[in-house]
């Protein structure tokens, strides 16, 4: 699963660790996320979504193809 | 309880905890062996502080070693707990049949661990919800008679 959080997060000049603050999830985790090495649950996605002003499916693309942790 | 030590403070307790309880099982058997208590008393300290170090440190082990794990860091602690005790029980197994197949006195332990994974491993079943199927809606009671696919 293809997601826009590196994107989204670079382009609002964020670091990822006050990515990971905004969202209440640690630096490591935000990392595994933009790499797509973990999925983030529900909850999550929609806070991370949220963050970025987008929808979750804006955010996520299922269509990617490729299965995450 | 757990509640009122703070977060960081929680594992290194825990340890220094079980730490002490094994040092005084030492203490009261006595003996020639009196003074593994005094070591246990060392390791265990010396454990407790490199785990509340440990707690303040930026990595996923500081995190559950200073009880702030997020979802995924307790993903991955819930997974090497359930590896943990899939060995345990495997090792069991292989243990008791061991004992029963050199009629030896000392499987019961193994067999006490086997039951206790199984048990476990039930009783998990039960709490985390497979046994609530919950109540079917009005399309699955009547409604529905036949099968979609027939």
């Amino acid at each position: 699963m293809r997601n826009r959080v590196r994107e989204q997060r670079t382009q609002r000049g964020l670091s990822q660790a006050e990515l990971a603050a905004a969202v209440g999830v640690s630096r490591q985790t935000v990392i595994s996320i933009e790499s797509g090495r973990y999925l983030p649950s529900l909850p999550l996605a929609f806070t991370i979504a949220r963050f970025f002003d987008l929808t979750v499916d804006k955010m996520f693309d299922p269509d990617d193809g490729e299965e995450g942790a | 309880m757990m509640t009122f030590i703070t977060p960081r403070l929680r594992k290194p307790a825990v340890y220094a905890l079980a730490g002490v309880l094994f040092a005084a099982a030492w203490l009261v058997r006595g003996g020639p062996l009196w003074w593994v208590s005094i070591m246990a008393v060392i390791g265990t300290a010396v454990g407790a502080v490199r785990l509340y170090r440990q707690g303040g440190t930026d990595t996923d082990e500081g995190a559950r070693a200073g009880s702030r794990a997020d979802e995924r860091q307790q993903l991955i602690s819930l997974r090497s707990r359930a590896l943990a005790c899939n060995l345990a029980a495997v090792t069991s197994f292989i243990g008791l049949t061991v004992a029963i197949a050199v009629k030896a006195t000392w499987g019961w332990p193994f067999l006490v661990t086997f039951l206790i994974t199984g048990y476990g491993y039930l009783l998990g079943l039960g709490n985390y919800g497979v046994a609530e199927e919950g109540t079917p809606d009005d399309a699955d009671t009547g409604r529905q008679k036949h099968s979609p696919v027939s």
